[in-house]
């Protein structure tokens, strides 16, 4: 089974995520902050990261250009509300930028297309 | 040795020629705050004075849209007015806040009289068979006009009302733009428009062009800036009302898509109702915040709202377990402020202090005069303190570290700070705790 580490502060929001991707056969490993996502990183291995940008403390860009020194080969996904981070180079890094929204298809065909079912 | 001169042109030597005085009058209008108006009123005034650049009358158009409108008309209407204007004008001590003063009474006088039959003088500057005087601002050059009544480019309407055999046109244009149009005439001396005239004539469209470029410019930004404002306004509020929604919608559609378990149901609807009352929490405080308006500082007396505050029943609440360590100063002059926002922001950062400080921790509130020119009050707390990255950000909207937090809060208290003209700074180190300072202004004497 594909492991998923996922970076979500809001809690109803990565309980929603953990949920539906689990139901779709992956295994989830949920942080709600940068730093916790990043021990994670370096103690586990991931199939896949999915991150928000906003957040306390680190931001998603930094976790990005953390995990990259640590582990380059991981996909990393981008799910945020925020279009404008798009122009944000740093975020050309991730393999795919994904609009936060109430129907989770796109994550879940992006998730397909990265790592398989 | 030194010799200091101010900046603003004044007191005149009686031997400084009349075109220097009437130019540095002009000048003046570039260190008063944008009265496009006025500034404009000031030139045609230079213009137009008796002895100064010698001409008697001016009429002014402005560019609205494609078209050239006549906006105003002044001028004295007999010799002796003119040379009363002058006198004045020559006389020591008078700047532009005399002429200024001068030229609006002037126009009240005139709008009854003259006003109404301006809107006649409207030109369309998309016509290319334009007549004067508007032909001067469509190419873009000073027309001297002689013998008017025998030039069929003149428009018999304008020739009807100025009833002058002579008059120039002045094209105000700055950037290659065309903004308006002056028309001078000398309806009183009936004298020659010589060249030196001209020149002089020149020199002030060109400040006249210059101005309205400005003016039109600093409009534009200022509603450009208040269109960006509302842009990233816009941008945050949808970013903070979409987490909610995304939730909402997809624990609503996790119960449809499936036949749902009682508990898994029963637990849906209560996220759902937790994000709706989260939804409704940053509505009311958004709306809150936008509400700030506060229509005239007061005297406030902070000491009794300060004792009253700490035994606020929900401060108390909050405070449980941890101290208030209130100290304030037995002398506490006025301030200005109003007295409901000012507690109002003193306890959302009493709020804040409680929430980021452990149990068994302090958080000081202080209250003492600054410099005789400010109350300072200060709020500190024993919380775990923010790295520079999350002090640049705190002011930002809907930035926020705590978990129900909407992020608003430090927006809200600056906001009414800088209404009430204070000032804050904050103070943190990780580990070491935050420490907001707020200088409020002391009312000066005699202020109600």
């Amino acid at each position: 089974m594909k492991k998923i580490l996922l970076i979500e502060d809001d809690l109803a929001l990565s309980l929603l995520y953990e949920e539906e991707l689990k139901n779709e056969g992956y295994t989830m490993v949920v942080a709600h902050d940068a730093d916790s996502a990043l021990e994670l990183v370096q103690k586990e291995e991931f199939d896949l990261i999915i991150t928000d940008i906003r957040m306390p403390g680190k931001d998603g860009i930094e976790l990005i250009a953390n995990v990259m020194g640590l582990r380059k080969d991981i996909p990393i996904i981008i799910n945020t509300a925020y279009q404008s981070y798009k122009d944000d180079f740093m975020t050309w890094a991730a393999d795919a930028y994904v609009i936060k929204s109430s129907s989770l298809e796109e994550l879940k065909a992006k998730i397909k297309e990265l790592i398989g079912s | 040795m030194i010799e200091r001169y101010s900046l603003q042109p004044n007191n005149f030597n009686p031997d400084t020629p009349k075109e220097f005085v009437l130019l540095s009058i002009i000048a003046q209008s570039f260190f008063q705050p944008f009265s496009l108006e006025d500034n404009l009123l000031v030139i045609l005034t230079a213009l137009t004075a008796g002895s100064g650049i010698g001409f008697n009358r001016a009429m002014l158009f402005l560019k609205d849209g494609m078209r050239l409108k006549a906006t105003t008309w002044l001028g004295p209407r007999s010799p002796e007015e003119a040379e009363a204007i002058w006198t004045m004008l020559s006389s020591p001590g008078i700047g532009y806040a005399e002429i200024v003063a001068y030229n609006r009474d002037l126009v009240t006088r005139m709008v009854k009289d003259v006003q109404p039959k301006l809107k006649h003088f409207i030109y369309d500057l998309e016509d290319q068979s334009l007549p004067l005087p508007a032909l001067a601002a469509l190419n873009k050059e000073i027309i001297l006009v002689n013998e008017a009544g025998k030039e069929p480019a003149v428009d018999p309407n304008f020739m009807n009302f100025i009833q002058v055999d002579s008059f120039l046109c002045l094209p105000l244009v700055a950037q290659d733009e065309v903004l308006g149009e002056i028309v001078v005439d000398k309806g009183i001396t009936h004298a020659p428009i010589d060249l030196n005239d001209i020149e002089l004539a020149r020199l002030c469209a060109l400040l006249a062009g210059n101005y309205i470029y400005t003016t039109n410019l600093y409009k534009k930004v200022v509603e450009m800036e208040k269109m960006a404002a509302l842009g990233e306004m816009a941008a945050f509020v949808s970013h903070q009302l979409r987490n909610p929604i995304v939730a909402i919608g997809g624990f609503t559609q996790q119960m449809l898509a499936s036949p749902c378990q009682p508990d898994r149901c029963r637990r849906n609807l209560n996220i759902i109702q937790e994000q709706v009352k989260h939804l409704e929490d940053i509505i009311y405080k958004l709306s809150h915040f936008l509400k700030i308006t506060i229509r005239e500082l007061q005297p406030v007396d902070v000491k009794p709202i300060l004792l009253n505050l700490v035994e606020r029943p929900d401060i108390k609440l909050k405070a449980a377990r941890k101290a208030i360590s209130l100290k304030l100063a037995p002398e506490l002059p006025l301030i200005q402020c109003d007295p409901v926002y000012f507690e109002e922001a003193v306890v959302n950062l009493l709020d804040n202090a409680l929430d980021f400080t452990p149990e068994g921790g302090k958080v000081y509130l202080r209250a003492r005069p600054y410099n005789n020119k400010y109350v300072l009050i200060i709020i500190k707390d024993s919380g775990p303190g923010l790295d520079e990255k999350s002090q640049d950000k705190m002011f930002t909207p809907f930035y926020t570290t705590k978990e129900n937090g909407i992020g608003l809060g430090l927006l809200f208290v600056k906001r009414i700070i800088d209404t009430c003209d204070g000032k804050l700074e904050v103070q943190s180190k990780p580990g070491r705790g935050t420490m907001f300072k707020l200088y409020f202004k002391v009312r000066e004497r005699g202020q109600s």
